[in-house]
């Protein structure tokens, strides 16, 4: 086991190595280069040409690359243009907002997404059955942004019940101390802030999580109809067990692996998805900040994005291949 | 157990009335600031701002608000680009316009009590004007290297010599700066947002500090990000920065020497997407935005907001790139593509209400507009005869646009790509298109790649160099037009000292301009800002400086 956990980790090495080199060519063939991302559109070819030497952009691509490369084993991303802090520091600091909101996301995918799919597999070809399929369906197709400007027209416009916009409302005086606004608010006791909070999180809560949901709901209902015709689960009903028993101890508990690696990839997906998200509903996340970079041409924060993203999927890879391997020996073998 | 699954429901639903109308109460409490004089003015921005010390800027987001919360020695007047008096109520200049004399304001304090006195203006020149390090890279002193050249001590060779000599207080309220030569950027130098006057208190907590990192990764100093570290002497004081939320909070300042603020809190919250902006300003979560698209100029005023337009203060161009093709070199093309083009359709059909054909290269609102130049009125059968004259009835041209942007002196690039494309084709040139995304544009069109291209220009300070400069002052690339007079009498009237001469000599130079025809100025367009109904406006400006402080919450 330890074996072929080691092995596995090892061939994250070429794995990033790769990565790495794509960032670099990626960051070697930005239009105009760098000295256009870093000065105004009005500067002179001189200031260019002196910022292209001060860089180091004059050097081979070899020695340009090893730098590269080892500012990034160091952790050092660069500096954001827009900011002109460490791009790592910007990234913690809008974690916490980003963090919420992948949360409440994931929290309504599973809790509406898990009983949904479960009941609709139970009550195969009802309307609830339909219902439920056509829905995922329907959320799969739904661009979020899209669906992100109906729940904000309904809901913050027309019926102003939400917020259409933020993280907190403006002015809102909190006291900090994680950055994360419901834990702070609710160890200072502050729940104006924690109400305040959470009212801000429902609609772009409920964009975020219209795929992950769809794609749970549509999960789980093909996993319980799979359990459901298995042979232990009616060996266990002619044995006579409780219905309940049956039902919670066999089907959902067997049904649930492969749902719960889903949930484990999707969680890593909504952190991507937060860039729409956030951006849409002005959520001061990471994944805002992405999107504003994208309109200043901050290239170390989307280079630094890119990576973190890039590593944070073949981490869960790894994990999620560690856990079949724990789950069914069979990977192992291979 | 039926009996509770059915309590169930109806448990949920009362749980979840109750919540909306908890949540309606909420939302309605925030959003009425009416008869509540103390509620925080909201303001969506576009970005966050990049440091409190607005000497390391060079965004305008930034410039927003640090025109809010310091002041510079000369200003332009609100709603209007004229240079007006700033910290200095009045100023000469010497005759050859190398010295600058600049007569104080009496009574003004800063925020954290120190006053003002000439004594603290020169200690702002000459810190800036001594830095070294990092603090000298572009980077970091953009707009000091753009007015003033060099340092005292250029550390880098590709820097130039410096334009400021020295500052001198000649008494309390008397400050003379001299600078080595005149430029006609000036006196609208001293008006950029970037040489906001501090404090002494806040120069010496200052003196130390240090940017570190290197070129291109550079960490600005802590100073920078702490509200209250350095003092202004605007209306406004910084009182937070929230960086988590991008939102910069200012509050009145009560020792303020002119009119107080009409608000006691205003609020800059970053909201980077057009449409997330106008959706929050919708809901009532923001009470103004700027940058607000043309195509919802109109919808915004029906729905009862007010979208006050700014006077036009940019130009819009079809560049003709004579070195990439050889045929726009003969000026009979160049005129016939002019005479092509029918460019009051794009005022009417694409550009906001407001806008105008351009006939030279600067706005009609900055001195040194003639009514005298060469005009090229849309004659197509004229077009076709220059062309036939020029032997080129069979011309192809590569025309580049760029794609996902819009720029406040041309919105909807694709539009106005396919009006002069249609125009262009229906007199015999066969158009090749080519299109980029602006990051990529950009770099393409200044490096000559481009035989035509849109392009275009928003003034930073009333003077028509501003305009002509950047494009005729020498040659380049983007242009690859070669006309050395021109570029002599450029030289020579930006560094005439004689403000009437000048502009008679800015007049001869658009009349010259639009004889060489370098390219098709095509249109002056208004960019608009937007305020909720219950906002009593401030002052909208043609260059985007506007002062908040003459805003206010409706009675």
């Amino acid at each position: 086991m330890l074996r072929f956990i080691v092995r596995r980790t090892l061939q994250l090495i070429p794995t990033l190595g790769g990565l790495s080199i794509l960032l670099f060519i990626w960051l070697q063939r930005l239009p105009g280069g760098p000295e256009y991302a870093l000065l105004p559109d009005d500067a002179t070819d001189e200031q260019r040409a002196q910022l292209r030497r001060a860089l180091g952009l004059d050097e081979p691509l070899t020695v340009q690359y090893v730098r590269f490369l080892r500012n990034i084993l160091q952790g050092d991303l660069g500096t954001s243009l827009q900011t002109g802090q460490p791009v790592m520091e910007e990234f913690f600091t809008r974690f916490p907002a980003t963090f919420e909101l992948s949360v409440t996301a994931i929290l309504i995918a599973v809790a509406v997404g898990i009983p949904l799919g479960y009941l609709a597999a139970r009550r195969r070809g009802g309307i609830l059955d339909f219902a439920a399929v056509g829905g995922s369906l329907l959320g799969i197709c739904t661009p979020v942004f899209f669906l992100a400007f109906i729940l904000k027209v309904v809901f913050a416009e027309r019926l102003g019940l939400f917020p259409s916009a933020f993280r907190l409302s403006p002015g809102l005086s909190r006291t900090d101390l994680s950055g994360f606004v419901i834990l702070d608010g609710l160890r200072t006791g502050e729940l104006d802030v924690v109400w305040d909070a959470l009212m801000h999180l429902v609609l772009p809560g409920l964009a975020l999580a219209s795929i992950p949901l769809a794609v749970i709901v549509r999960m789980t209902r093909a996993s319980v109809l799979e359990v459901l015709d298995e042979d232990y689960v009616r060996t266990a009903n002619a044995k006579g067990l409780y219905r309940r028993t049956v039902r919670g101890r066999h089907v959902l508990r067997n049904a649930m692996l492969p749902v719960v690696t889903a949930i484990g990839l999707l969680t890593g997906s909504l952190f991507a998805g937060a860039v729409l998200t956030e951006s849409v509903f002005a959520f001061p996340g990471v994944g805002s900040f992405v999107y504003a970079a994208t309109q200043t041409r901050d290239y170390p924060v989307l280079t630094g994005f890119i990576l973190l993203i890039a590593t944070m999927y073949v981490l869960i890879n790894l994990l999620v291949d560690i856990s079949y391997s724990l789950l069914d020996p069979r990977v192992r073998a291979q | 157990m039926f009996t509770k699954t059915s309590r169930k429901p109806a448990a949920l639903l009362a749980a979840a009335v109750s919540v909306m109308l908890l949540a309606t109460a909420c939302a309605e409490s925030e959003r009425d600031p009416e008869g509540d004089s103390s509620a925080p003015f909201v303001f969506g921005s576009a970005g966050d701002i990049k440091s409190l010390d607005p000497f390391l800027a060079s965004d305008g987001e930034t410039f927003r608000y640090s025109r809010q919360v310091y002041e510079t020695l000369l200003e332009h007047e609100s709603g209007g680009s004229e240079i007006v008096g700033g910290l200095a109520e009045t100023w000469e200049q010497s005759e050859d316009g190398t010295e600058w004399t600049f007569h104080l304001r009496e009574g003004v304090v800063f925020h954290d009590g120190d006053e003002l006195t000439a004594e603290v203006v020169c200690a702002n020149f000459d810190r800036w004007h001594n830095l070294s390090g990092a603090w000298q890279s572009s980077n970091n002193s953009y707009y000091w290297q753009a007015i003033f050249g060099g340092f005292a001590e250029n550390e880098d060779e590709g820097l130039p010599e410096s334009r400021y000599v020295s500052c001198e207080a000649t008494d309390e309220l008397t400050a003379v700066i001299t600078i080595s030569e005149y430029s006609s950027i000036f006196p609208g130098g001293f008006s950029l947002a970037a040489f906001g006057i501090l404090s002494p208190t806040s120069l010496e907590t200052i003196a130390e500090a240090e940017i570190t990192g290197e070129e291109g990764s550079y960490t600005l100093p802590e100073y920078t990000r702490e509200p209250g570290a350095i003092a202004g002497t605007g209306p406004f004081t910084a009182q937070a920065w929230n960086r988590d939320q991008a939102e910069v909070t200012l509050q009145r300042f009560d020792d303020y020497w002119g009119e107080p603020a009409g608000f006691e809190t205003m609020i800059l919250r970053a909201i980077p997407d057009e449409t997330a902006r106008r959706q929050a300003l919708e809901a009532g979560d923001i009470h103004g935005y700027d940058l607000v698209a043309p195509a919802d100029v109109e919808p915004l005023t029906e729905a009862g907001f007010q979208v006050p337009t700014r006077d036009v203060f940019n130009v819009l161009y079809l560049a003709f790139q004579q070195e990439t093709s050889e045929e726009l070199a003969d000026i009979r093309v160049r005129q016939a593509l002019a005479h092509a083009v029918d460019r009051q359709r794009i005022v009417d059909t694409i550009l906001p209400a407001g806008g105008e054909v351009a006939t030279q290269f600067h706005p009609n609102t900055l001195d040194g507009w003639s009514e005298n130049v060469t005009t090229y009125d849309y004659d197509p059968e004229k077009a076709e005869e220059l062309l036939a004259e020029a032997g080129q009835e069979d011309l192809t041209l590569d025309f580049c646009y760029p794609t996902e942007v819009t720029r406040p002196y041309m919105p909807a690039p694709r539009d106005i790509f396919d009006v002069i494309s249609q125009d262009l084709e229906s007199v015999g040139v066969t158009v090749e298109p080519k299109s980029f995304e602006w990051t990529e544009y950009v770099p393409n069109t200044d490096s000559g790649e481009c035989s035509l291209y849109l392009l275009g220009w928003t003034g930073d300070y009333n003077d028509a160099y501003n305009f002509l400069g950047t494009w005729f002052s020498v040659k380049n690339d983007a242009w690859g037009m070669d006309e050395p007079e021109l570029f002599d009498a450029m030289a020579e009237a930006s560094s005439n000292p004689d403000t009437e001469e000048r502009i008679a000599a800015y007049q001869g130079l658009n009349e010259q301009i639009m004889e060489i025809l370098p390219g098709l100025p095509i249109s002056s367009s208004p960019p608009s800002i937007v305020f909720a109904e219950n906002v009593n406006p401030p002052n909208v400006s043609p260059l985007t400086q506007e002062d908040f402080s003459e805003g206010s919450w409706k009675e």
